[in-house]
């Protein structure tokens, strides 16, 4: 471990996605208007310890797997990522009895019959685990469906976007 | 530059034949296609171009066609940026895989067309074993995925897919052509009736691994790429086995005709002929 210890939980400080583009456009640093984003959240709940791995918003579903960090450093999660899909959140660092994990994701394979599984994560090393656990979740079950990763950067930015596999 | 962009690339390079070697030098084989009914626009967008080099392209072609006039280049808009050497989804994963088995067949036609010119024994019963799995593989199995399930989750008049389609077509004529010489005994027209069909498939093939693929992956939106998948596990299961006998079939056509096959397989090889 380096002695500025884990990237997953060094204090940071830098200036939001927007401003820095304006900046590098040279455009007024006034801030965009905001207004009301809808959700695109069809269920309750989300964390995947509460989830029930066969209610049936997850039959058939193309379904999210998001570490905790994701929602909040992508500014377009819902519009981009979670619309139309089924969700789950948990974080692979601080979550824990993470064996059921595995479990409910193999459920969601073979029982749900979901049609595809994203992992999102962040691109802090500590937030790997969670890809790894749906891997061998889809090594255990008799069914293979589509599944593919993307990683975030703490800017916001989507850094790697790849087909891993069904 | 819309006129341009919405001109049959085929059109455009007959009559500003710089285009073509153009498009060659940027790796974009329009001249040799054997549809070519692409519009420009379509063409820029398949092959996945960089905006930057969309960009220039654009600006050079327009100089060709239209020399001395200032023309304003487009941003040309796109399904997602390219990602070059990304993974194909797992569907289009397992056409390439299947290509891979076609190819195959494709590096057995060499030996076996000189050994019809020859009238060697076995070359007839190898080349009718090649048309089985011509059939029953690269056509039933292979292109029925694709034009039964891939395609229609595209535009149909999309000149690319047309493209493709008719390619399927004319394979298949091609294929009926060998049958034909080899009911006649005629060892010669079946020859080259294997070999015009080799060339047009390792084409065809290339075309679509390194451009059609990657473009309709970056296309398809992720549901869409899993009921894909699944409708291809699906067919698989209704194949029960029939497309793996197929392939043994073909990996044991140069075992089973001795060394002549495989020593003329192997210099076929080093020549270069798809493997």
């Amino acid at each position: 471990m380096s002695a500025q210890g884990c990237p997953g939980s060094r204090a940071m400080q830098f200036e939001a996605e927007e401003m820095r583009l304006r900046r590098r456009a040279g455009a007024a640093t006034a801030e965009s208007p905001t207004g009301a984003v809808p959700s695109q959240l069809r269920q309750w709940p989300v964390q995947l310890h509460l989830v029930p791995p066969t209610a049936p918003y997850f039959k058939g579903a193309d379904v999210l797997l998001t570490a905790d960090c994701v929602a909040y450093a992508l500014g377009g999660f819902h519009g981009q990522h979670l619309k139309g899909k089924a969700l789950a959140i948990a974080c692979p660092k601080l979550d824990q009895g993470q064996e059921v994990y595995v479990e409910k994701v193999r459920a969601w394979i073979d029982e749900a019959e979901i049609n595809t599984l994203t992992v999102m994560t962040m691109q802090v090393p500590c937030c790997g685990g969670l890809l790894a656990m749906a891997q061998r979740a889809a090594e255990l079950a008799t069914r293979k469906v589509p599944m593919k990763s993307l990683v975030v950067s703490i800017q916001g930015e989507i850094i790697r976007e790849e087909w891993i596999g069904a | 530059m819309t006129e341009i962009l919405d001109r049959n690339i085929k059109d455009l390079i007959a009559e500003h034949p710089g285009v073509g070697e153009l498009l060659e030098n940027e790796g974009i084989a329009c001249v040799s296609c054997q549809a070519g009914t692409c519009r420009t626009r379509d063409i820029i967008e398949v092959h996945g171009l960089s905006a930057q080099r969309e960009r220039a392209v654009l600006a050079r072609i327009a100089a060709l066609v239209d020399p001395g006039r200032k023309v304003e280049i487009p941003m040309l808009p796109r399904a997602s940026p390219a990602l070059p050497g990304a993974p194909l989804s797992p569907p289009l994963r397992m056409l390439v895989d299947e290509h891979a088995q076609i190819k195959r067949w494709l590096a057995l036609v060499a030996p076996i067309a000189a050994a019809l010119r020859r009238g060697e024994a076995g070359a007839v019963e190898a080349a009718r074993s090649g048309v089985e799995f011509l059939r029953g593989y690269a056509d039933s199995f292979h292109h029925a995925k694709e034009e039964d399930t891939l395609f229609p989750c595209f535009d149909p008049g999309l000149e690319i897919v047309r493209s493709m389609r008719a390619e399927h077509e004319t394979a298949r004529g091609r294929v009926r052509e060998v049958v034909a010489a080899l009911e006649q005994g005629d060892g010669e027209r079946a020859a080259a009736g294997l070999e015009a069909h080799r060339d047009l498939l390792s084409e065809h093939i290339r075309k679509e691994d390194e451009i059609l693929f990657p473009w309709m992956d970056r296309t398809l939106g992720t549901s869409a790429v899993g009921r894909l998948y699944g409708s291809f596990v699906s067919i698989e299961s209704g194949a029960a086995g029939r497309p793996a006998e197929l392939c043994a079939s073909i990996a044991a056509l140069s075992l089973a005709n001795g060394p002549p096959f495989a020593i003329m397989q192997a210099a076929e090889g080093a020549r270069g002929w798809p493997l």
